[in-house]
């Protein structure tokens, strides 16, 4: 574990304030998961007291099975060349983040992304509703219950295939011999 | 003094032959009114429009990235008249070059508009044929020509150089034969156009019609 001194440095003194469940993933890199309403304040810590000012990404992933949306902020320190991951979640029903612009300018870019793609409402959050998509009227479309291929199929016009096309699956299939498992059925051609 | 011929108010008859005389002898798309002339001026006009290809400089996908290629000292367009072209008022040819968002549609439709006629579409990659890998996109149309006419188009993921200027030698040919060029056509149905275009543009806040 000697290798990994510097990184286990930094989890023991996040354990020591916050209440969270941390590890070491590799060399410069440390995963924490913490609550949502304590983010803003590990964010904090970690860039006025050890020096990780820059604020990579933030990634949201939709946990639908479990009604959840996973946030995860990567934060870097360009002296030591430390990651610190900092996953959290909110309820997915309602889902509500609080607004982290006021420490780094550039999450606003990212939270107005999650308002429009993910549906995710950020109090407080300043800029147009309207960001990347244009007159949207439906469901958030990077939610995983947007349907994108019958959206596409009710709102775009598409081109008849050739009339010999032929679907691949079974052209292989015919071809050598091999059977089609059951869960590869529901991407044949319709 | 009697001699000098005063210009008074032409007669009916002067107005009627002056409308002959002096009526343009091609309209807009290179179509001649006068039968006799039409064959020889069609063909002078069309040699023209061959050899000057402006295309307008709007790339809309990923297949921008080859033109500059096509462009430039290797491909060397501009040995076949094809150069590249500031605004749409200047251009005679709109290259859609890859994928067309729904955001992005809405510009095209208007460059498209803006551009003088004659105007010719190139659509480029499978996506502008049939969607390609974005078959099932929220935000990509499948069917380019139900959204503006096409003249030619290059099939390929993304085409080469060498494609495009096959594409472009092609679309010589048809101007030379006089089937290029589908901006009456547009104007025709352009009911059927807005119909469709007013299916994927939901907030419709164009002018109805442009200089055309």
């Amino acid at each position: 574990m000697s290798k990994l001194k510097k990184e286990n440095k930094i989890l023991d003194k996040l354990n020591d304030v916050f209440d969270i469940s941390g590890e070491v993933k590799r060399k410069l890199r440390i995963a924490v998961k913490i609550d949502s309403k304590n983010v803003s304040s590990i964010l904090l810590f970690l860039k006025n007291q050890h020096g990780f000012i820059h604020l990579n990404h933030i990634s949201c992933v939709d946990w639908i099975e479990e009604g959840e949306f996973e946030l995860v902020y990567i934060v870097w320190n360009p002296k030591t060349k430390l990651t610190v991951l900092v996953h959290t979640r909110i309820d997915r029903n309602n889902p509500v983040m609080e607004n982290i612009d006021t420490i780094w300018d550039q999450a606003n870019t990212y939270e107005r992304e999650f308002r429009e793609m993910f549906g995710i409402e950020f109090p407080g959050l300043v800029g147009r509703k309207e960001f990347i998509l244009e007159d949207w009227d439906d469901m958030p479309p990077m939610r995983k219950d947007f349907d994108t291929q019958k959206y596409a199929k009710e709102n775009f016009a598409t081109r008849p295939g050739r009339e010999d096309a032929q679907d691949v699956r079974e052209a292989i299939q015919k071809r050598s011999g091999e059977v089609i498992p059951d869960f590869a059925k529901k991407y044949s051609r319709d | 003094m009697s001699e000098i011929k005063t210009l008074g108010i032409p007669t009916p008859e002067e107005i009627k032959q002056a409308q002959i005389d002096f009526a343009p002898r091609c309209t807009s798309a290179g179509r001649v009114n006068d039968k006799e002339t039409q064959g020889t001026v069609e063909y002078i006009l069309n040699f023209a429009r061959k050899h000057s290809l402006f295309v307008m400089a709007y790339g809309t996908g990923c297949g921008a990235i080859e033109i500059p290629a096509t462009m430039t000292s290797r491909y060397d367009a501009e040995r076949f008249g094809i150069r590249g072209a500031a605004t749409p008022r200047q251009a005679d040819v709109l290259l859609i070059t890859g994928y067309l968002a729904t955001k992005t549609l809405k510009r095209v439709i208007r460059v498209y508009e803006q551009m003088q006629d004659p105007k010719y579409v190139i659509a480029f990659g499978s996506c502008a044929i049939n969607g390609g890998m974005y078959f099932d996109s929220y935000n990509t149309i499948k069917a380019l020509d139900r959204y503006i006419p096409v003249d030619v188009y290059i099939a390929g993921c993304m085409p080469r150089p060498e494609s495009v200027i096959n594409g472009f030698v092609k679309l010589q040919e048809l101007i030379k034969n006089g089937n290029a060029g589908n901006g009456e056509a547009y104007r025709e149905d352009l009911d059927w156009y807005r119909k469709n275009q007013q299916k994927v543009i939901k907030n419709w806040d164009f002018p109805d019609k442009y200089n055309w």
